[in-house]
């Protein structure tokens, strides 16, 4: 019975095309405008301008104080704005969520919005509001006549950091809010029924709860931090140097591109690394 | 519409080394209604999916209307499928969705809005052709699902579990649907996949038992009914008593009674498990008496179930509803007819393997 | 209800008031009303005009905002076909057996990577690429467009690939059943009900293309401006009340375009 069934021919057609060639030509483009620009950008920061191939540029480059400058900068700054926007967020996230109030669908609706927005707008409304000239220090002036406001803090690493976590304080509100709203209320008001203290609920049932979104958004924030430019850009402030404006200014201003190409590639390692991190821990988190 | 079967030839299908269908060999003969019933993870399932072409057997052929289908991809078998969830496309009104097979296999314009006509008025619909899938109840939106599936007229109908989304009420009504349907159309072959026995028993020439991977028993439901093969079957078809017994010469030994059952090939003194239908067991006196105390009695409307022990054993019986039902822990005999007992090979407690195993082995 | 006191949920609105308006609201009104006055020396702007606007609606700053409407919709529109695309491939691929399964994942994490690295870092990557024959782009506007496109490109892949994983596979199987062919099932099936997600994927390129800078800064030529540019170069020189009403602009048409986008997409997911 089983040998006549092989004998039979079955009817049997070759797939026209296999399904790995559909993925080809995107890979293909990708390959020509991404893949292999930043293999050009690995491979000419080991070709130092007097030609041939060595590490000297990476010698240069990890020698000059200027970039382990804006190598500490940019760490502390990212870490500093991943804090700030986790204790934020949770914070407005619990609100929005537990304490729920007219208005608070808009809110939402908002925060959809300033995600579309570009970061450095936030830059550019801070100079109104805490500028040498601005809203602050205008209230102060006004009120105490002296000759000039005690918010000069815009042009130093505080200026950014207080921008950053504007800006990015809303890309973990979104994965919290959704978390939460998973989140059975039964829960809430079976252990407030058993006569838990919100801050006690808080600790032991939401704070576990959340802290997939916490990790998946935290990871995000702190790559988005790491790479953000048009903030540091706006705030004008020449004490300010992270790696991606150092890439900006060695490329652009001192065209010397084998040091661009260097801390170019310093800050890829830096932030793909952290991205696959934050890939593995979203995807754990089932975000 | 000519009539054409399916035969599955030792079909095994593995997922990453899990085996979820194991060598099954059924045939649905053209025209023939098939119910394959199981548990959720029996295999049921997969094997439609193996027809349909959706899971590629690990080994095994696949054979629709005598054709070898097993390389085929699904658009080129020329099925008829209806799943569960209707999958009715949302963003096509419903004669478009009753057309889509038709355009998709390129029938000529002019047939098209006969044919879809048609099949809308087989399945009571035509009144919905210009409506949305959103725009209909479930039970609606089941009847587009057929009439899409019928409208190709295909030779084989598979039906994954139609009935389970819709409530109770309506899936009876449904059910008398299909067996219309199947009546108007005698040359299509049906493939239908449930958990639900009343659907099996109602609409199946023949019903193939699954469990476990494995095709436990296959029959008409009738067979399948009065004479299981396995325990698994006679606990999943309809409700039995299973009680483990030592096999004597024309006669059953549950612990000292004796009862007078056919043996069939049963050597004496070998365990086994006899089957008694709960409503084949009488209250007081008769052929094949049993004395115990009831333990549990629960009213049904129409018939009083009784639980009574006997012998370590627990003996469900219904009986027609009792003017005055014996109170819990009451002696009460019951008593079973010698042919409405079956005799099964290997014992309750020996595992559910073994009997497994016999059970395939009865069938093949 | 987490706080269930009166009291508590008015000290929990009003900390969540304290908190929010200025961080958030207050950025974008300032910005507005920073626009519409003449000057701000004081605690609050004065003189009202509508003088920036002139200025930022004619001239360089009308050419910007073609320039990033342009680029925004070029770039977009590449991006959305090749993420399309690479997200069915991998779709498809994570169908097949464990090889196949373990390439889709790999062309996955491929298009999503432009996200990891920086943008400055693309913007350079693509300067260096660009600036020789044969593929000599630099100076020329096809350099944005590109670099935008790469950079937006990971963000269509991404919501392309989750709205497939999560569009029902019981609708493809339905339509192979009734024996469509694969090309036929994803263009009379799953493109239409992915219509929705494949709107939303572009209204997010368009809005992150009009507000790209980083890379922008690095490849612009000079008759290519895009708005954030004009912007930065605005408030560079000191004319922070044009800057902000260019930046009003640029809020402006990026609005008005995801508003027409999630108008075709509730039409798409309630036809």
């Amino acid at each position: 019975m089983a040998s006549a069934t092989l004998a039979a021919a079955p009817a049997r057609l070759p797939r026209a095309v296999p399904r790995w060639v559909w993925a080809l030509p995107p890979v293909a483009v990708l390959g020509l405008v991404f893949l292999y620009p930043l293999a050009l950008v690995v491979q000419q920061s080991v070709r130092p301008d007097t030609g041939g191939t060595s590490l000297k540029p990476y010698a240069d480059v990890f020698a000059s104080e200027a970039f382990r400058e804006a190598l500490v900068t940019t760490v502390w700054l990212a870490l500093g704005s991943t804090v700030g926007c986790l204790v934020l967020g949770f914070a407005l996230a619990l609100v929005i969520a537990f304490v729920p109030f007219p208005g608070a669908r808009a809110v939402s609706r908002f925060i959809d919005v300033f995600l579309s927005f570009p970061s450095f707008l936030i830059t550019l409304a801070l100079l109104f509001v805490y500028g040498a000239k601005g809203m602050a220090n205008g209230i102060w002036t006004d009120a105490t006549g002296a000759a000039e406001g005690p918010f000069q803090f815009l042009t130093t690493p505080w200026g950014v950091l207080l921008a950053e976590i504007t800006y990015f304080t809303p890309f973990v509100l979104r994965p919290l809010l959704a978390a939460f709203s998973q989140l059975d209320t039964a829960q809430l008001e079976v252990a407030s029924s058993l006569g838990a203290k919100p801050a006690r609920i808080v600790r032991r049932v939401i704070l576990p709860e959340a802290l997939p979104a916490l990790a998946a958004g935290g990871s995000l924030v702190l790559v988005m931090c790491l790479n953000e430019f048009g903030i540091v850009l706006f705030t004008g402030a020449k004490g300010v140097t992270t790696l991606p404006t150092l890439v900006y200014g060695k490329a652009i201003l001192e065209s010397d591109y084998p040091a661009a190409c260097v801390v170019a590639v310093v800050n890829i390692a830096i932030s793909v690394g952290l991205y696959g991190l934050y890939r593995v821990v979203s995807r754990r988190a089932g975000a | 519409m000519s009539g054409s079967g399916i035969r599955f030839d030792r079909v095994s299908v593995a997922y990453d080394g899990n085996t979820v269908l194991h060598a099954l060999d059924l045939t649905v003969e053209p025209g023939e209604v098939m119910a394959l019933l199981g548990p959720s993870g029996s295999g049921k399932t997969t094997a439609l999916r193996a027809v349909a072409g959706f899971v590629r057997p690990a080994s095994g052929r696949v054979f629709i209307g005598g054709t070898d289908v097993t390389g085929l991809p699904p658009h080129r078998r020329g099925i008829g499928m209806v799943v569960q969830q209707y999958a009715l496309f949302p963003h096509l009104r419903v004669k478009d969705n009753v057309a889509f097979g038709l355009r998709a296999q390129k029938a000529a314009k002019a047939e098209i809005p006969g044919r879809v006509a048609e099949a809308l008025e087989m399945t009571g619909m035509g009144a919905y052709a210009e409506r949305y899938p959103r725009e209909l109840s479930g039970g609606q939106q089941q009847r587009v699902a057929i009439a899409r599936a019928l409208a190709i007229r295909p030779g084989v109908l598979l039906l994954d579990e139609p009935l389970s989304a819709l409530d109770a009420q309506l899936r009876s009504g449904m059910l008398a649907e299909l067996a219309r349907l199947h009546r108007e159309l005698p040359d299509v072959s049906i493939l239908y996949v449930t958990h639900d026995q009343v659907e099996a028993l109602t609409l199946a020439d023949r019903i193939a038992v699954m469990d476990r991977a494995r095709l436990q028993d296959c029959g008409t439901p009738q067979e399948l009914y009065r004479t299981p093969r396995t325990e698994f079957t006679a606990s999943f078809v309809g409700n039995a008593n299973l009680l483990p017994v030592t096999a004597g010469a024309g006669a059953a030994l549950l612990g000292g009674a004796e009862l007078k059952v056919d043996t069939g090939g049963v050597a004496p003194g070998a365990t086994a498990t006899l089957c008694v239908r709960p409503h084949l067991v009488g209250l007081g006196d008769g052929p094949n008496a049993l004395t115990g105390r009831v333990s549990e009695v629960q009213w049904r409307g129409a018939t009083h179930r009784l639980y009574v022990d006997v012998a370590g054993e627990r003996i469900k019986a219904d009986v027609r509803e009792l003017r005055t039902p014996p109170g819990i822990g009451d002696q009460v005999t019951v008593h079973f007819a010698p042919e409405d007992a079956v005799l099964l090979t290997a014992a309750v407690s020996e595992g559910a393997a073994a009997s497994r195993r016999a059970g395939v082995a009865a069938d093949g | 209800m987490l706080v269930h006191s009166r009291g508590g949920r008015w000290a929990a609105w009003a900390l969540f008031a304290v908190l929010f308006l200025p961080l958030f609201a207050l950025p974008l009104l300032v910005i507005l009303a920073a626009s519409f006055s003449a000057h701000w020396s004081g605690a609050f702007p004065s003189g009202l005009t509508t003088g920036h606007y002139a200025a930022a609606t004619r001239g360089e700053s009308l050419q910007a905002l073609t320039t990033s409407l342009v680029t925004a919709v070029t770039a977009s529109l590449l991006a959305l076909a090749a993420g399309t695309w690479a997200a069915l491939a991998a779709a498809s691929l994570k169908q097949g057996p464990r090889w196949s399964r373990f390439a889709g994942r790999v062309l996955d994490t491929l298009f999503v990577l432009p996200v990891a690295v920086p943008s400055v870092v693309v913007g350079l990557a693509v300067l260096v690429a660009f600036s020789e024959p044969p593929m000599l782009l630099n100076g020329t506007r096809w350099i944005v467009v590109l670099a935008h496109a790469v950079l937006v490109t990971a963000f269509a892949h991404q919501s392309v690939s989750a709205a497939l994983a999560r569009l029902d596979p019981a609708y493809e199987q339905a339509a192979a059943s009734l024996g469509a062919r694969p090309s036929y099932v994803l263009w009379k099936v799953k493109l239409p009900l992915l219509l929705p997600s494949l709107s939303a994927a572009a209204g997010l390129c368009f809005a992150l293309s009009m507000g790209e800078l980083s890379a922008t800064m690095m490849l612009y030529p000079p008759d290519w401006t895009p708005l954030p540019v004009r912007i930065y170069a605005a408030t560079d020189r000191g004319s922070t009340f044009t800057g902000a009403a260019v930046a009003v602009v640029l809020m402006a048409a990026t609005l008005l375009v995801l508003l027409a986008v999630s108008r075709v997409r509730t039409r798409a997911s309630y036809r």
